[in-house]
């Protein structure tokens, strides 16, 4: 009760990272244990096995099975989870984990160092495809000199190795050699176990006793996957859920009015950017990727495909990340000007074709290229649209990266070398736009291996700065979480991982 | 049944000339922007005199969308019942015609391929080859083609048996010819009557697939699209999901009426 | 006995022609499912490691021989995306497909038949034009856009109605229905259409033949001969005529189950489609072909029994 009460008091005070809260009348109230809460979940869950799942949505569910070996607190600081505590070497190139005393398995075992490097190994083993398996790539040992005590010795310093592993899924423990059943049935440390899935229709979690930081209020967790957002808002109106996440954005507004619901919403859930294609010649003129910059009004944009619900923002950090540069101010729609710079580039008003491959995986998506589009229109640019299905967007975007102009957005990516090195630097795992400019590579290459955090922060800004001058993509906004709930839920505010995108219902009881 | 018969026919043919007119008329009338335009202070509004069938989710005049939208869903479903008329024309007649051994291999594959629900075919080939205009017009023209290949090979084959082609036959007509002036115009008709129905299943299937994300691409004005993104806006303006569906309706009912009344009039079996 | 020796040889034929159509098709689809699992998580060398894992690294002919073996001898494999066993997963979809399409038959006979059999007895008549303009409408009508119609005034305006999700008809088979009965009657109204068209002219040759005018002439009720007398006799090709629409409701239910969120057969078809979940395509595809072939043969057999008129060969 005590740690938790110290985690869920810091996520509220946090400012930066919450914008809103609904009615808060009913937190006051005291716990009570018992009872199976329902919640309308707003997607299909996948591949369960933890280590191999990329997605932000089936992760959503996993974490409340799964705990991890460190975590992050409000402030973006890595904290210890499942480790006591742990210690990073002055050169940077050994880390020791001490293991919490009496942690638990669902299956009954107890957590030794056995498991821990069981399942690091898993995870940078390439035959298990583990998305986190880069995270490893420069650990060059991992080893148990007892059964409380992890070592991981690094061939060379990487500063945002811990972060790294606090990050979804890089530092979630398994019990060793449970690795073949992960997929059907996942065994962890976390606050509920696993009961079953009935593929496509709901997943049934329920108290797991023996957690180390005491066992959670509620019986069990119902999660009822309900992709159509206006169904899960009824369904919770009519009282047949008890909680939904991702209100539809529309219906925000109207939902905070009503009396006799609980809302919550916060930034950022993940932010969005437009991109350009860098290996096409027409992006590679810096005066053609500031006009369609100066194309968007993205305040306009963001009250037309989100109904409001987001902030504007000129970089990918997160606001409460210590490297977040301030001086950014996003660009203000000028279509005049974005016409003078194209012409200036050699292409005047009806001569620029652009293919614009967006995906229906997001539908706010294909409503803001269409908004574009239009905006496109009036600076003399035809603009087609192709709305790709969530693996086409992945085969032809991602991984072909044949496209001209696309937009995405990112989960959880709050640690800014994964933000930067990843998705700005030439050979980045992220970098689909074929970004490559040397300043950004020397300066993310530098912010790795520089082990103090004040020359990092400014390295950082450095480059969010180029970043914006250069507009190799154009940022638009972070967009709002939200969850609702009845008012018999009580803890919502403990809800919401510090990462945005997790739920975890360890803290949260239903009234009887 | 007569008087019925002449009611349904010109009503009819007053819709399919309604919405053929419109298709063609439209898009002289109303520029295409006004099909994309948005008022973003307008948004999910009911009709009014600014907006003669109200407005969408991102505030476009539904009116011009809609009005814009018939050519769409006329072209593509034109263009894919002639495709499939291209392809399976041939296949029919020589299947029917020929009979024998290239009938039963023929046929066995016709069959297979309909036992795929058509809507499931176009949907594979459509996710296949790629959503846009083009592959939607492919996707629906393949899926239809085993249809009409049975139904045209089912006609070459009671023609073949006729007195007529008898006689010419063992007069030593060659094949091509007795193709080209016996068979073809004699399944003309039942080809007439088929492709009439089919235009109103092909708009009904490109507007499935666009409501499937399929079909038509965004922002063009396409039925299924339209009522596609009405879906999350029901209950708050169920205008976007009416007027689109209504304009579906019409059409459809249009060329099913027509279809009849051509069936009644060519089809000598159907009487 | 020849004969239907021939047509299950021909099953078989059409059955394997039927799954080369459907591992050909779903081979050329772009992209792939280790790609989906990942998401934009994914990296070079993990993708790597999981398409090898994952046997997506074989030749064509090796997958095709692997999955068709499964198919034979029960063992339908895992869907790649979900890590299910597929096996199970289509028993239990086609279980939820299955009420729908039931309900969806039961409901377009009870409207259609008595609908038919009106205008047949009230032939040219205003009630034959009234039956014949509601069929039109039905057919006219999409079915999505009558399911979108339904939801907003049984679900949405009424509230009588759950508008979305399935419920297990094992667990709660009244739930079940309450959850099937909006979809169901939007595809029922379509149906509805074809089966009084069929039922109205197969009325009336029937009510035009001797046996009927006997009927009439020995003084029997007007009900009587119409439902006892000429209705048996007409349903033989009604029956056909539904039959042989299963293929077409396979078609719809892609699109219906989508609109209402009820997760069956159609359903787990497009999100195999969607996620490029080649095994669970191969599967949901073939096993719906293969159901309408079925089905169709069968209505083909019994129309011969019921009707020994035709003559078998």
């Amino acid at each position: 009760m005590k740690r938790r009460d110290l985690l869920a008091s810091t996520i509220a005070t946090t400012a930066a990272l919450w914008i809103g809260l609904g009615p808060t009348a009913l937190q006051a109230q005291e716990p009570v244990s018992g009872g199976t809460l329902i919640w309308g979940h707003s997607e299909t869950t996948q591949n369960l096995d933890m280590h191999q799942t990329g997605t932000a949505s089936t992760s959503r569910v996993l974490q409340n099975i799964h705990d991890s070996i460190v975590t992050i607190n409000s402030d973006m600081e890595v904290v210890p989870q499942l480790a006591e505590s742990f210690e990073i070497s002055d050169d940077g190139l050994t880390y020791t984990f001490h293991l919490r005393d009496g942690v638990m398995f669902h299956d009954g075992s107890t957590m030794t160092s056995e498991d821990v490097v069981y399942s690091f190994e898993r995870l940078r083993d390439p035959e298990t495809g583990a998305v986190n398996f880069e995270v490893f790539n420069d650990v060059d040992a991992i080893e148990a000199p007892d059964d409380m005590t992890v070592i991981i010795r690094m061939s060379r310093p990487n500063a945002p190795f811990l972060a790294r592993v606090a990050e979804n899924g890089a530092g979630v423990i398994i019990p060793a050699n449970s690795g073949d059943i992960q997929g059907e049935t996942p065994i962890g440390a976390g606050a509920f176990e696993f009961v079953r899935r009935e593929f496509g229709n709901e997943v049934e979690l329920a108290r797991f006793d023996d957690y180390w930081d005491g066992p959670a209020y509620l019986d069990g967790i119902l999660a009822r996957e309900i992709t159509e957002p206006t169904v899960r808002l009824t369904g919770l109106r009519t009282g047949e859920l008890h909680f939904i996440n991702d209100i539809p954005a529309e219906r925000v507004a109207e939902v905070e009015a009503d009396p006799e619901l609980q809302v919550l919403t916060w930034a950022p859930l993940n932010f969005d950017f437009m991109n350009f294609n860098h290996d096409v010649e027409l992006f590679q003129d810096p005066r053609v990727r500031q006009a369609f910059d100066l194309i968007v009004d993205k305040e306009l944009l963001m009250q037309g495909a989100l109904w409001g619900q987001g902030t504007t923002t000129p970089t990918p950090s997160f606001p409460n990340d210590a490297s977040r540069n301030g001086d950014l101010v996003q660009r203000a729609q000028d279509i005049e000007q974005a016409r003078a710079l194209l012409e200036e580039a050699g292409y005047p008003p009806g001569t620029l074709d652009v293919v614009f491959k967006v995906t229906t995986n997001y539908p706010y998506h294909v409503e803001s290229a269409q908004i574009i589009a239009e905006w496109a229109r009036q600076a003399g640019v035809n603009m087609t649209i192709e709305q790709l299905t969530w693996a086409d967007w992945l085969s032809q975007v991602w991984v072909d990266r044949d496209f001209e102009m696309t937009m995405m957005n990112f989960f959880t990516i709050w640690e800014p070398d994964r933000l930067y090195y990843s998705l700005y630097h030439t050979t980045g795992g992220f970098n689909y736009r074929n970004i490559s400019d040397p300043l950004i590579d020397e300066l993310a290459e530098a912010a790795r291996g520089e082990v103090d955090p004040a020359a990092r922060t400014e390295i950082y800004q450095q480059i969010q700065q180029h970043i914006f001058d250069e507009a190799l993509d154009v940022l638009l906004w972070y967009r709002n979480g939200s969850i609702a709930a009845q008012p018999s839920v009580g803890g919502l505010d403990t809800v919401v991982h510090p990462n945005g995108s997790n739920l975890n219902f360890h803290g949260v009881w239903l009234q009887s | 049944m007569r008087k019925f018969l002449s009611t349904k026919a010109l009503i009819g043919l007053a819709l399919v000339l309604l919405v053929v007119g419109i298709a063609v008329l439209a898009p002289l009338f109303i520029p295409p922007e006004r099909a994309t335009q948005m008022v973003m202070t307008a948004r999910l509004q009911p009709p009014s005199f600014d907006f003669l069938l109200g407005t969408d989710q991102l505030g476009r005049d539904l009116f011009a969308r809609v009005m814009l939208g018939a050519q769409t869903s006329l072209t593509i479903a034109i263009l894919a019942v002639g495709m499939s008329i291209v392809l399976g024309l041939p296949l029919g007649i020589i299947s029917g015609y020929y009979g024998g051994r290239v009938d039963n291999v023929l046929m066995r594959l016709i069959d297979a391929l309909l036992s795929f629900p058509i809507l499931l075919l176009a949907l594979t080939i459509s996710a296949v080859l790629g959503p846009n205009l083009q592959n939607t017009i492919i996707a629906i023209g393949v899926a239809f083609t085993p249809f009409l290949a049975r139904i045209v090979r089912g006609e070459a084959l009671r023609i073949v048996q006729m007195p007529y082609v008898e006689a010419a036959r063992s007069a030593g007509t060659r094949d091509g010819l007795m193709i080209v002036r016996h068979i073809l115009p004699n399944v003309m008709p039942a080809l007439i009557v088929q492709a009439t129905i089919s235009l109103a299943f092909a708009v009904l299937a490109e507007a499935a697939l666009s409501f499937l994300g399929l079909g038509t691409q965004p922002p063009q004005a396409s039925w299924g699209l339209m009522i596609q993104a009405s879906r999350q806006f029901l209950d708050l303006a169920p205008w976007t999901a009416l007027v689109p569906g209504t304009a579906l309706a019409i059409t459809i009912l249009g060329l099913n009426l027509l279809g009849d009344v051509l069936r009644d009039v060519l089809d000598p079996r159907a009487r | 006995m020849v004969y239907i020796v021939n047509r299950l040889l021909l099953v078989v034929l059409t059955l394997f022609i039927i799954s080369i159509v459907t591992f050909g098709i779903t081979n050329i689809l772009p992209g792939d499912v280790a790609m989906m699992i990942m998401g934009t998580q994914s990296n070079p060398e993990a993708l790597e490691g999981l398409r090898e894992s994952l046997g997506l690294n074989d030749p064509l002919i090796v997958q095709y021989g692997r999955w068709i073996g499964g198919v034979l001898t029960g063992q339908w494999g895992e869907s790649l995306l979900f890590n299910e066993p597929i096996a199970p997963l289509i028993s239990q979809k086609m279980l939820a497909s299955g009420l729908i399409v039931v309900m969806t038959m039961v409901m377009a006979l009870a409207l259609a038949i008595p609908l038919g059999v009106w205008a047949a007895r009230h032939r040219d008549r205003w009630q034959d034009t009234t039956s014949s303009t509601a069929a039109l409408l039905g057919l006219s009508l999409p079915d999505f856009f009558i399911g979108i119609m339904l939801i907003l005034l049984f679900a949405a305006y009424l509230g009588w109605l759950p508008s979305s999700g399935f419920v297990d008809p094992t667990e709660d088979f009244l739930g079940a229905v309450r959850h099937a009965f909006l979809p169901s009657l939007a595809l029922a109204l379509g149906l509805m259409a074809h089966l009084t068209r069929m039922t109205r002219s197969a009325m009336i040759g029937i009510l035009n033949q001797e046996f009927i005018r006997v009927a009439r002439a020995k003084g029997l009720p007007e009900r009587t001969v119409v439902w006892h007398y000429a209705l048996p006799n007409a349903i033989g090709p009604v029956m056909t005529v539904a039959g042989l629409q299963i293929g077409f409701l396979f078609g719809s239910i892609i699109v219906i189950e989508s609109l209402f969120s009820y997760t069956g057969m159609g359903w787990l078809t497009y999100q195999a489609l969607l996620n490029r979940d080649v095994p669970l395509i191969q599967s949901t595809v073939f096993v719906i072909a293969a159901v309408v072939m079925l089905v169709n043969l069968a209505v083909d057999l019994l129309y011969r029994v019921i009707d020994p008129r035709i003559r078998l060969g």
